[in-house]
């Protein structure tokens, strides 16, 4: 009996996959049960540095999850119908990713059990107020966004086709879904930066252009990530397929976005250059000669933005699949940098408020348990879009749902000639 | 545009220039009122000087006792402050209560707010346990229980026996100007800064009577009078946190 198990039992790269992270995920459910149990004690988190690694994943999954709400309304306000496949990848990401942040704060808060709270006692005036609103909202919004991506589950429409036809019906709804998406994305992605802007105490956060950076990065991401994720897939099975000519034309769009986040960015790290602030500019030297250097210059500012600005414009390596993934990479992988120093480099800075005491520094290195349920989250992340890949056609532009309902617009008055 | 009726345009240009007034009312209304103390309360503050803490430590283990503090904990640290002719200074940091607080500014659930007294309240049941708060807060007044505090608190009975509850895991803390004993000794007609069961415990432990505490709306309060004489500084004033606690600067002293 075991031999004829083992002869139809065949070792694939994809059971390989998935053993991988089947022991990624064990290992994260087991340090997830272990700071349950214990507090957040064995974390490296200190009084000083209360925000760490998890804070870095739940913004990063924020941020990359935009693609969702830039690329729908850009399908169904703007009028680039020939995109849909796309966005239908992203709204997949997106529901990825807005999980993920719930998990990623569920470890993160002292307090799991009293998560709810937020929506029950509300402080309008905080801005993680808004974005957990907001998150909430949003995610409700990417439920009923991704009914249509659900309803491909053979085994859902084999076994209960009139609930798969009610979930594709959601897809006319779509226009409707991304005007309330694009609202509540536009609150939080930008509150994300403003949750750090408006930290007076903080000096190198404090400022307004943090918002602006967030909500421009995170475009620049998310888009780069479901590209990134679509060619990935395509590279890797059949079940994806790919019009590579519509991810060459979305990826010069990212090209040109990477010029005003790069601009901006530049801009808002040279004008700090100009005078001296008490706690600004030592932040601003943790991230041009301290320790966050390599993560400023090499990884945000080379690899992050000058490298792919050039892979995705410069037409010869953007029409590469292979230059043009290297490039949708970098972009995404600069962002989470962008997001880890922006959170990482506020804390480092110790602003003092005894008179005439000098600006101290602290460190953070996640601990191992930070690492290891920090990796589960992601893992579920891979997971969960490979699964969508291979059961549910995330990634197939072949694919051609119905139509939307087209908006009814009434004239005002008839034209008679 | 016909002469009589509005056009559409204008109508909006008129009710957007109201809205805009109106805005801007009540904000110069809400800003004047954050300017003064509300008439007819009592407005707690503590007055430091500096010149006559000596550094020993016994309001921290006062502290400790009286409001179940975990020793890894401190509400109240005595720091360090520089040396003023030959003589170390120390300057001992209770949380400021301030007037406009970043704690309560950004708390996602309201557990941080203001008493009408102006203390600022930590309600620990509410709080998520976000950390938001602690980033915000300039004076690093908030600690994290990152574990539970359990066993024996070795600062009682020594200093004083635990008049509130401990906090849970997974909450920050920080002082309250005993609020527990303000509201008590009100309870019984005792006056807060004057008698010794209505003060907070690290005023009445202070053996050099470093600390004043009493009510600013009452010009005849110790603090309002210490106010008054001496010069006074506030921690990060110019972060516009409006802080509840002052300090008398250290002087050296002169040679006669």
């Amino acid at each position: 009996m075991f031999k004829n198990l083992r002869s139809k039992l065949v070792i694939t790269p994809w059971l390989i996959f998935l053993g991988i992270m089947g022991v990624i995920l064990i290992a994260g459910a087991v340090t997830g049960i272990l700071i349950f149990w214990k507090g957040l004690v064995i974390t490296n988190l200190t009084d000083l540095v209360p925000w760490g690694l998890w804070i870095t994943i739940d913004l990063s999954s924020i941020a990359l999850s935009a693609g969702a709400f830039s690329l729908c309304a850009g399908v169904y306000l703007f009028g680039l119908k020939r995109y849909q496949p796309i966005a239908r990848t992203a709204t997949f990401v997106g529901l990825i990713g807005y999980t993920m942040a719930m998990l990623a704060l569920i470890l993160d808060i002292g307090r799991p059990d009293r998560f709810w709270h937020a929506l029950v006692y509300w402080n309008e005036h905080s801005l993680l107020w808004e974005v957990t609103m907001c998150v909430m909202l949003y995610l409700t919004v990417l439920v009923f966004e991704a009914m249509p991506i659900l309803a491909n589950l053979e085994w859902l429409r084999k076994r209960l086709p009139s609930i798969t036809s009610m979930m594709e019906g959601a897809h006319h709804y779509a226009p409707i879904l991304a005007i309330i998406g694009l609202g509540l994305s536009s609150l939080h992605q930008s509150s994300l930066g403003a949750t750090y802007g408006v930290i007076k105490a903080r000096p190198f956060w404090f400022k307004p252009e943090m918002s602006v950076l967030f909500m421009l990065s995170a475009i620049v991401g998310g888009i780069s990530v479901t590209l990134f994720a679509s060619m990935l897939a395509n590279r890797l099975t059949n079940k994806a397929k790919v019009n590579d000519a519509l991810i060459e034309r979305v990826a010069q769009f990212v090209g040109y976005l990477l010029i005003g986040y790069f601009y901006f960015r530049a801009w808002d790290a040279l004008a700090q250059t100009y005078t001296y602030d008490p706690g600004r500019n030592e932040g601003l030297q943790l991230m041009t000669k301290g320790p966050l250097a390599f993560n400023f210059w090499i990884m945000e500012m080379f690899l992050g933005m000058i490298v792919p600005m050039f892979l995705l414009l410069y037409k010869p390596t953007r029409q590469n699949p292979f230059w043009r993934l290297v490039g949708l990479f970098l972009v995404a992988a600069g962002v989470v940098t962008f997001r880890w120093d922006t959170n990482i480099s506020g804390f480092l800075v110790v602003m003092p408020f005894v008179p005439g005491q000098a600006i101290a520094y602290t460190s953070y290195f996640p601990s191992l348990v930070e690492i290891l349920s920090g990796g589960a989250i992601i893992a579920y992340g891979l997971t969960a879009f490979s699964l969508g890949v291979k059961y549910l056609r995330v990634v197939d532009h072949t694919l051609v749902e119905t139509e939307h309902e087209s908006l009814h617009v009434m004239a005002a008055e008839q034209i008679s000639i | 545009m016909s002469d009589k009726k509005l056009s559409r345009r204008d109508a909006l240009k008129v009710a957007g220039t109201a809205a805009a007034t109106l805005i801007g009312l009540r904000m110069v209304k809400k800003a004047n009122a954050s300017e003064s103390a509300p008439a007819g309360e009592r407005q707690w503050a503590m007055v430091i000087d500096q010149n006559k803490c000596n550094g020993c430590g016994y309001c921290v283990m006062a502290c400790r006792a009286h409001n179940d503090v975990s020793p890894d904990i401190t509400w109240n640290p005595v720091l360090e402050a520089g040396q003023v002719g030959d003589k170390n200074v120390y300057l001992s940091r209770p949380c400021m209560q301030c007037a406009k607080a970043p704690c309560v500014e950004v708390c996602p659930v309201n557990a941080s707010y203001y008493r009408p007294d102006g203390i600022v309240m930590m309600d620990y049941d509410r709080c998520i346990g976000c950390r938001y708060c602690e980033v915000a807060c300039p004076y690093q007044a908030r600690s994290f229980n990152w574990e539970a505090f359990t066993g024996n608190n070795p600062a009682v009975p020594e200093w004083g026996e635990p008049e509130v509850d401990r906090r849970p895991r997974g909450v920050p803390e920080k002082c309250s100007f005993c609020y527990q004993r303000i509201d008590r000794g009100l309870a019984l007609a005792l006056e807060p800064g004057v008698d010794p069961d209505a003060t907070p415990a690290c005023v009445v432990v202070c053996p050099t009577g470093a600390r004043l505490f009493g009510d600013l709306n009452d010009p005849e309060s110790s603090v309002s009078k210490a106010l008054k004489e001496n010069p006074t500084y506030q921690l990060r004033s110019d972060l516009g946190t409006g802080p509840r606690v002052y300090y008398i600067p250290a002087v050296a002293k002169k040679k006669a």
